[in-house]
């Protein structure tokens, strides 16, 4: 068998300073430097968890796959390359690492059926408006829909890279993010009638 | 509530809810690590009765430890990777490498800073691969986007050996993409063969680009093994895709070829590269030479005679006679800058190039506004703008961090231009099979301050049924 997959290009995009610093906690990372994995952990965290959570549709799943991610990331920073885009290897790493997950559980093909769990245990920090914006309004999204919207408003990607990341055409990800804040607005102008 | 908005408050929702246990992880970090080191056993620690499960399963699955520690060091599965660097690890069941050796010369020089690959023994396969392919790239022989590895995995199980297969090419397929490298990832699962693996011994490569040759000798059997032997994996993959004609000069001899009708043989300071397209017509590869001050030619050169088909000939004689009726500097940068749309007051140039790219002559310009950067290139003789490029400056806090008061995040409509520009020249096929079809025009114009109008249009369905 043999299989041929083309790769497309990804460039880099965001702030440009944003990645230098990334870039500087990654070499550090690859060094053995706790410190700099500490720091890399605090600046990146919300968006690893978020593209976890966005996969695995479970917050419990999401957390314990954002502390392998960062585990994972102090084995292989030293494979990051200056010439990519940090926050796109980190959340690859972490794309890999949900994908593992789901394939050791063997959940993939049931996914679609499972719910939208997006409130950890302990929420208590939440006000009532988090909780019905990231438990009802978002459960009232597709899939796709949900995993585009939070990858834009969290992790700061352009709508290029998350392309790149989901591995889906860009006009998709494009109609799925337009599609998403609409249907989030008529949700949440729905609340404020209330 | 506008976009920004409900983005913002997304933000700090899942910012309050993303764990915050970096304590967690450095338990699991191991101090003083080198560049690569088995995984870490998982720990749950939310959640201790999942590794319990786990445990349990695990035994259950391998049927009782005894036999997993026989197991644990008999090969199970040999991986080979090969570009042009050749290598093979051996892998036991638990998919750990027991063992990774150099095939040829090129792949000793990529294993030195794994001390030959010793590195890698006992260490997870999919970590050892990764760190194997970090130093192809590292070697630069992954950057060209014809480049092609090939990853083989010979097991007896094949079940195993296609899943193993899968996962190295996800794996390696993400990695390369992460350092923007557009290589191939082919991959295939061989059973075992004694005769392919004496064959692949004696030419100093895997069995993994054996079985290539062979496939290729399947086509036309007058070619010698030993010849196709000393081509690299993207060459032979192209020679079989095309039904190996004949056999292909090489990309020494192309580049020989080039130079000679470029007349730069006697000229070191003029560097070369080759990329094969073997599979188009006419199978031709595609040199590049690069001169310090006359820039970048390009030729084309027939992959099985050697002819030069297309290219600029003796490139010192004909700088010397062209005349350059040069637009100059200041109008080169006018063009860019009524192109971009922009006033030269508001603009900064940050770098200003005048260079030869395949003879003629071009200046590169890089600049920036309040607003966003841009890069120019103009054609030096006529002012035509050649290629642009702008990106739109993010806010200045930090769009990654955690700090989710950022302000001005309503620069989508700047990024969907960016997106539209790259839409249009390389998604197309892409835009074919995608099942949004009816959406893309509205969104390749679409905005946030227009959304409401776009979407009005294109969502009356979903808007139904929300609204149910």
């Amino acid at each position: 068998m043999l299989t041929l997959l083309t790769i497309p290009t990804t460039e880099q995009r965001g702030s440009a300073e944003e990645k230098r610093e990334l870039e500087r906690l990654l070499s550090g990372v690859a060094a053995g430097d706790r410190d700099a994995l500490a720091q890399l952990y605090h600046r990146t965290r919300t968006a690893v968890y978020c593209l976890a959570l966005s996969v695995l549709k479970n917050a419990h799943d999401a957390q314990d796959v954002t502390q392998d991610t960062f585990v994972r990331v102090w084995e292989r920073a030293a494979q990051y390359r200056a010439s990519g885009s940090p926050m796109g290897w980190l959340l690859t790493v972490c794309r890999n690492e949900a994908r593992m997950k789901l394939r050791r559980e063997g959940r993939q093909t049931t996914l679609e059926d499972a719910q939208w769990e997006a409130l950890p245990a302990d929420c208590s920090g939440l006000s009532p408006e988090d909780r019905a914006l990231l438990q009802q309004a978002l459960a009232s999204l597709e899939d796709g829909e949900r995993q585009i919207v939070l990858l834009h408003a969290v992790t700061g990607l352009k709508h290029r890279e998350i392309a790149a990341l989901l591995e889906a055409p860009l006009s998709t990800v494009l109609s799925r993010y337009h599609r998403a804040l609409k249907k989030l607005r008529v949700c949440l102008k729905g609340d404020d009638a209330r | 509530m506008t976009n920004p908005e409900i983005e913002r408050r997304l933000a700090q929702a899942l910012a309050k809810t993303a764990p915050d246990d970096v304590e967690g992880v450095l338990s699991r970090c191991e101090a003083g690590k080198g560049t690569v080191i088995a995984m870490t056993t998982k720990q749950h620690s939310r959640q201790p009765w999942r590794a319990l499960i786990a445990a349990c399963l695990a035994l259950v699955l391998l049927g009782g430890g005894g036999v997993f520690l026989q197991r644990a060091y008999a090969v199970a599965s040999v991986v080979s990777l090969d570009v042009n660097p050749s290598m093979e690890l051996r892998v036991s069941r638990s998919e750990t490498v027991l063992s990774c050796t150099a095939l040829n010369d090129e792949a000793r020089e990529i294993l030195a800073d794994m001390d030959g690959g010793a590195d890698l023994k006992g260490v997870k396969l999919e970590v050892a691969v990764n760190a194997v392919v970090g130093g192809l790239v590292r070697h630069g022989y992954l950057s060209s986007a014809s480049s092609a590895i090939l990853i083989s995995v010979e097991d007896k199980d094949e079940r195993r050996a296609a899943r193993l297969e899968q996962e190295l090419t996800d794996a390696v397929d993400a990695l390369l993409q992460n350092v923007s490298s557009a290589a191939a990832v082919l991959g295939q699962t061989l059973p075992e063969d004694a005769e392919l693996a004496a064959q692949a011994r004696e030419n100093n490569i895997s069995t993994g680009k054996a079985a290539l040759i062979r496939q290729v000798l399947s086509h036309n059997d007058s070619l010698r093994f030993d010849e196709l032997a000393a081509l690299s994996v993207e060459e032979l993959t192209e020679l079989a895709e095309a039904g190996a004609p004949g056999m292909p000069v090489g990309k020494k001899a192309a580049i020989r070829e080039a130079e000679a009708y470029a007349g730069t043989l006697e000229v070191p300071s003029v560097t070369a590269e080759a990329e094969s397209e073997l599979d188009d017509t006419p199978a031709h590869y595609e040199v590049t030479l690069r001169h310090p001050t006359l820039g970048k030619f390009e030729y084309t050169v027939d992959a099985y005679t050697g002819k030069v088909l297309s290219g600029q000939k003796d490139i010192l004689q004909q700088a010397s006679d062209t005349q350059t009726e040069d637009i100059g500097l200041a109008a080169a940068k006018k063009a860019a800058l009524r192109h971009a749309g922009v006033s030269a007051s508001d603009a900064v140039f940050t770098q200003t190039e005048r260079e030869y790219d395949d003879g003629r002559l071009e200046y590169e310009l890089d600049f920036y506004t309040p607003d966003a950067e841009y890069e120019y290139t103009v054609d030096g003789l006529t002012g035509d703008v050649l290629d642009w490029e702008s990106e739109p400056f993010r806010s200045a806090a930090a769009p990654y961090s955690d700090k989710t008061d950022v302000e001005d995040r309503d620069d989508d409509c700047d990024d969907d231009r960016d997106d539209d520009r790259d839409d249009d020249h390389d998604d197309d096929r892409d835009d074919d099979r995608d099942d949004d079809r009816d959406d893309d025009c509205d969104d390749d114009r679409d905005d946030d301050r227009d959304d409401d109008r776009d979407d009005d249009r294109d969502d009356d369905r979903d808007d139904d049924r929300d609204d149910d």
